[in-house]
């Protein structure tokens, strides 16, 4: 599996070459090496430390990741016409980036070897998280905004930025597995029925107005609504598969609406989201503040079924596509077909996450494995729907396809814990050691 | 928990089909509308930059537009150059991601390789394994030419433009404007570094961007007494330059306001009588407001627009702003459009009309500015054929209006004779001066100068406008005299 995906890489970064400059690209051999590399150090510790882990899910990654650092190089390679173009040194980046997510990868292995192990840090957890998301909304704008874009989600150490919600989202996943596990039985319990619905006690809605309160913060302060609404779809989902009351899946989705559309109504910056998403193309709107998704629409659009090929299509228009719009690339240069395995491999994902997670005994482990899987299912959607405008955009990043790093290396750590997850649900139970005994020859006089 | 888990795993399952879903309406059953929508410029950018773009040559060979191989990471293939910069680029104008000026737009879909006429030989280029470039277009300018005029206007430092023009076909020989700008400013690929350049030029002051050479339009002043002269003459076969015609020290307007000449001058001789030559030679604006009265404000529009004035589609391909002649029904409004004031404007490519006409037996020829557009293969794609625009004056008013002009520069009392043949080491210019008031309380007035050169054997006719640069004599001809100088050095080495 491995092996087929780094061909692929391969092929795709010779694709590249050819359609750019007419010739292999000169750094072929190196970056391909240090991504081989970076892999099988990633397929040995697993091998090493994850045994019985499901054993597509590196490979599967590996392919995105792959292709994430080929669209940057490629889009390095041509420039952009309105936004400031990537680095020639970004493709560089990428890799460096993707051997730290392999470290991190590693690291999460070979030092959480049980998972229940996660449980005892829940609260922990949840204040790392918790800190993680407002740091950037208390630092001064000059350290947390990402330039011109008025989204406070960053902190800047000079040239270098982290996004450290990024961190934060596994940080509450697994914090809201272990307080959910620990509360499940007094969240489900119910209260007054009300047209056939129970309804939780009143004083159990305190975690999830909590919940709801941090991501309305985070979409008011940090004018950051994707992060928001993966933030609030992965408590709720994680609410349901803890209590399996279908009650909180309605609460938390009016909660959300609700919320959303007053801030779109009180806060210009959500209420264009809006405004983009439902009238694209007026004169108006096209050259102003939908201008760059549709750029992105225009894009999917001349690819076609089959799509321009690597280094063949022009996404160099589309402004700042190596970010939140990388999809769009994507689907301009590698077409339908390209879009939709891009999807599949996502699905892939998402699906060997789930099965982990019913496979898997322990009920926190069951808890995390869901809520992972949803989360990274929820992320694709809500930025691929975004981008080909299905739902309203909101700019979050693509797992392991968009340039840049922390989202690259938060999600190596997701499917580090997935695979510590799936090594755990699939390890064998152990021998029982009084075997011996029942083979004992007694003899009968 | 499984049960739960298995549900949100189907609502997993139904978020990827729907974005399944809307992909495949997106990019198979879409992308027809899409590709259509007018803000979708990705057809705009493949077709504009598809082909390595045509050079843009003077008539003598030298580059003025070029493109090259992009250099680095750029996403556009070829960048769009220009050697000469600022000098030319009222004849290149600029070639920008978004939109061109100048050559660059009028031949466009020609330099750019997508038009039409270019089909054959790309298909040939193609099957023959060629690289498709677009084809090449030979301006009529002199370089020579063009070098004198805008290092006279630049030299001079204020805002003014320079027509050359060859008067037997109309080929424009130089076309300068001051101030100017570098094309290769709005040339760059980063359209938010476009955006800041274009606005920095549009919020100049000194609006570099305006081609003043035929967009520029200022008060013709006394150079407008060829037109005139030209009507009085073709009224009455009778008349001659000899003919004598009223010429007071001060003239009375029909409402009653008194009109004198430059500096309260006596014209002629002091006995309010004088001949027309004379008249004309030391620019008396009381005999062409008086005649202007005589003749009529029809039979001056008439005249005037067979000079190319209150033309609105004259085009050298680039669109030339409309000179102005004003249809009046006020006898002393009239009079003072008679001597060029008023509401008369002209660019400095009508006063190298005017002379032009005069110049080539009264035939104002169509000017151009294209002399050639060849393929990259170096077959000739279009070659423009000299036509007429006007017959202008009759050959004999023409000759005759040529002999008052000749005495302007060569009388002692004309108003241009420090350029006399004399002083030029022989060279025999024949011309008009124009000083405007613009009425503006600050600076000095417009200053205008019309020519052409040897009288003898017509060259080159040249029209030079400067703003505020004060008398003609003083700050147009000098610049005319250059440039007429410059091409005729280039003729004798040729």
């Amino acid at each position: 599996m491995l092996v087929f995906a780094f061909g692929l890489i391969a092929f795709a970064f010779a694709n590249v070459g050819y359609s750019l400059k007419g010739r292999l690209p000169s750094g072929l051999a190196e970056y391909m090496a240090a991504f081989v590399v970076i892999m099988i150090v990633g397929h040995l510790a697993m091998r090493r430390f994850a045994p019985y882990a499901d054993p597509l899910l590196l490979p599967l990654a590996a392919m995105l990741n792959g292709l994430g650092i080929v669209m940057t190089y490629r889009l390095a390679a041509q420039g952009n016409l309105l936004s400031a173009p990537l680095t020639p040194s970004a493709t560089n980046i990428q890799i460096l980036y993707s051997a730290i997510g392999i470290g991190c990868f590693v690291a999460i292995l070979a030092f959480i070897r049980e998972p229940r192990v996660l449980q005892r840090y829940t609260y922990t957890l949840g204040a790392i998280g918790i800190v993680l998301i407002a740091l950037p909304a208390l630092l001064p704008k000059s350290i947390s905004e990402v330039a011109n874009t008025g989204a406070l989600i960053q902190i800047r150490f000079g040239s270098f930025t982290i996004q450290p919600e990024e961190f934060a989202k596994l940080a509450l996943a697994i914090s809201f597995a272990g307080y959910l596990v620990a509360k499940s039985q007094p969240l489900a319990l119910v209260g007054r029925r009300v047209l056939g619905i129970g309804l939780p006690r009143a004083r159990h809605l305190g975690p999830i107005l909590l919940a709801w309160a941090a991501s309305l913060l985070l979409l008011v302060f940090e004018s950051d609504v994707g992060t928001s609404a993966v933030f609030m779809g992965l408590f709720v989902a994680m609410l349901y598969i803890a209590t399996s009351r279908t009650s909180w899946l309605l609460i938390g989705f009016v909660m959300f609406v609700a919320g959303a559309f007053a801030a779109a109504k009180l806060f210009s910056h959500v209420g264009e989201r809006f405004t983009v998403w439902l009238h694209p193309f007026t004169t108006a709107n096209a050259e102003g503040i939908a201008f760059q998704p549709n750029q992105g629409l225009y894009g999917m659009a001349s690819g076609g079924l089959l799509g321009k090929g690597l280094g063949g299509g022009q996404p160099y228009i589309t402004p700042l596509v190596q970010s939140d719009l990388v999809f769009t690339a994507f689907g301009e240069e590698l077409g339908l077909a390209g879009a939709m395995a891009i999807l599949l491999i996502y699905g892939l994902i998402v699906q060997r996450g789930l099965s982990t997670a019913l496979l898997v005994k322990d009920p926190f482990s069951k808890l995390l494995a869901g809520g992972l899987s949803f989360m990274l299912a929820l992320q694709v959607f809500v930025i691929v729907g975004g981008v080909t405008r299905l739902i309203p955009l909101t700019g979050i990043t693509t797992p392991f396809l968009s340039q840049g790093g922390s989202s690259l290396v938060a999600s190596w750590m997701l499917i580090a814990l997935l695979a510590r997850l799936s090594d755990a649900a699939r390890r064998p139970p152990p021998r029982p050691i009084q075997e011996e005994g029942l083979t004992q020859v007694v003899s009968i006089q | 928990m499984n049960r739960a888990l298995r549900r949100i795993s189907v609502a997993v399952l139904v978020m990827f089909l729907l974005l399944l879903i809307n992909v495949n309406y997106l990019q198979g059953f879409d992308t027809a509308s899409l590709a259509k929508d007018p803000g979708n410029s990705r057809a705009f950018y493949a077709a504009q930059n598809q082909y390595e773009r045509g050079s843009i040559l003077t008539s003598d060979g030298v580059t003025i537009a070029a493109s090259k191989l992009s250099s680095g990471s750029d996403a556009i293939k070829y960048q769009r150059y220009y050697p000469k910069g600022a000098e030319y680029a009222p004849v290149t104008g600029y070639d920008t991601l978004y939109s061109q000026t100048g050559i660059e737009q009028a031949e466009n879909s020609l330099l750019s390789g997508n038009d039409s006429s270019l089909d054959v030989r790309k298909f040939i280029d193609l099957i023959t394994g060629k690289t498709i470039k677009g084809a090449s277009v030979t301006t009529t300018i002199n370089s020579a030419a063009q070098n004198a005029a805008y290092a006279g206007l630049a030299a001079l430092g204020h805002p003014g433009g320079v027509v050359a023009i060859n008067p037997q076909t109309g080929a424009i020989l130089a076309m300068a404007s001051y101030p100017s700008y570098n094309p290769d400013l709005l040339a760059v690929h980063n359209g938010n570094q476009i955006v800041t350049n274009d606005n920095a030029l549009l919020k100049n002051p000194a609006q570099p961007l305006i081609n003043r050479a035929i967009n520029g339009t200022f008060p013709p002043g006394s150079t407008f007494k060829i037109v005139t002269s030209s009507t009085f003459l073709s009224q009455d076969p009778a008349r001659n330059t000899q003919t004598s015609v009223y010429s007071p020290t001060v003239y009375t307007l029909p409402n009653g306001n008194s009109l004198s000449n430059n500096d309260g001058e006596v014209c002629g001789t002091g006995t309010g009588h004088t001949t027309l030559i004379a008249a004309f030679a030391q620019s008396c604006d009381t005999t062409f407001a008086n005649l202007g009265v005589q003749l009529g404000n029809a039979a001056l529009k008439d005249q005037a627009e067979d000079f190319g004035f209150n033309d609105q589609n004259l085009t050298v391909p680039m669109l030339a702003s409309q000179s102005n002649y004003p249809p009046l029904t006020d006898k002393s409004f009239t009079a003072m459009s008679a001597i060029g004031q008023f509401d008369d404007t002209a660019s400095p490519l009508q006063e190298a009309m005017l002379s032009a006409a005069i110049a080539d037996h009264g035939t104002l020829m169509r000017p151009y500015l294209v002399q050639q557009v060849t393929a990259s293969d170096l077959s000739t794609v279009q070659t423009t054929t000299p036509s007429v625009l006007h017959q202008a004056v009759s050959p004999t008013v023409a000759g005759e209006v040529g002999q008052m002009m000749l005495a302007v520069v060569q009388d002692s009392n004309g108003t241009g004779f420090q350029f006399n043949s004399n002083a030029e080491g022989g060279l025999v210019i024949a011309g008009k001066t124009g000083t405007a008031e613009t009425g503006q309380a600050s600076g000095l007035d417009d200053a205008a100068f019309t020519c052409f050169a040897p009288y003898a054997n017509p060259q080159i006719a040249v029209g030079v406008i400067i703003q505020g640069g004060g008398y003609g004599a003083a700050a147009a001809a000098p610049i005319a005299v250059q440039v007429v100088k410059a091409y005729l050095a280039y003729l004798r080495t040729k």
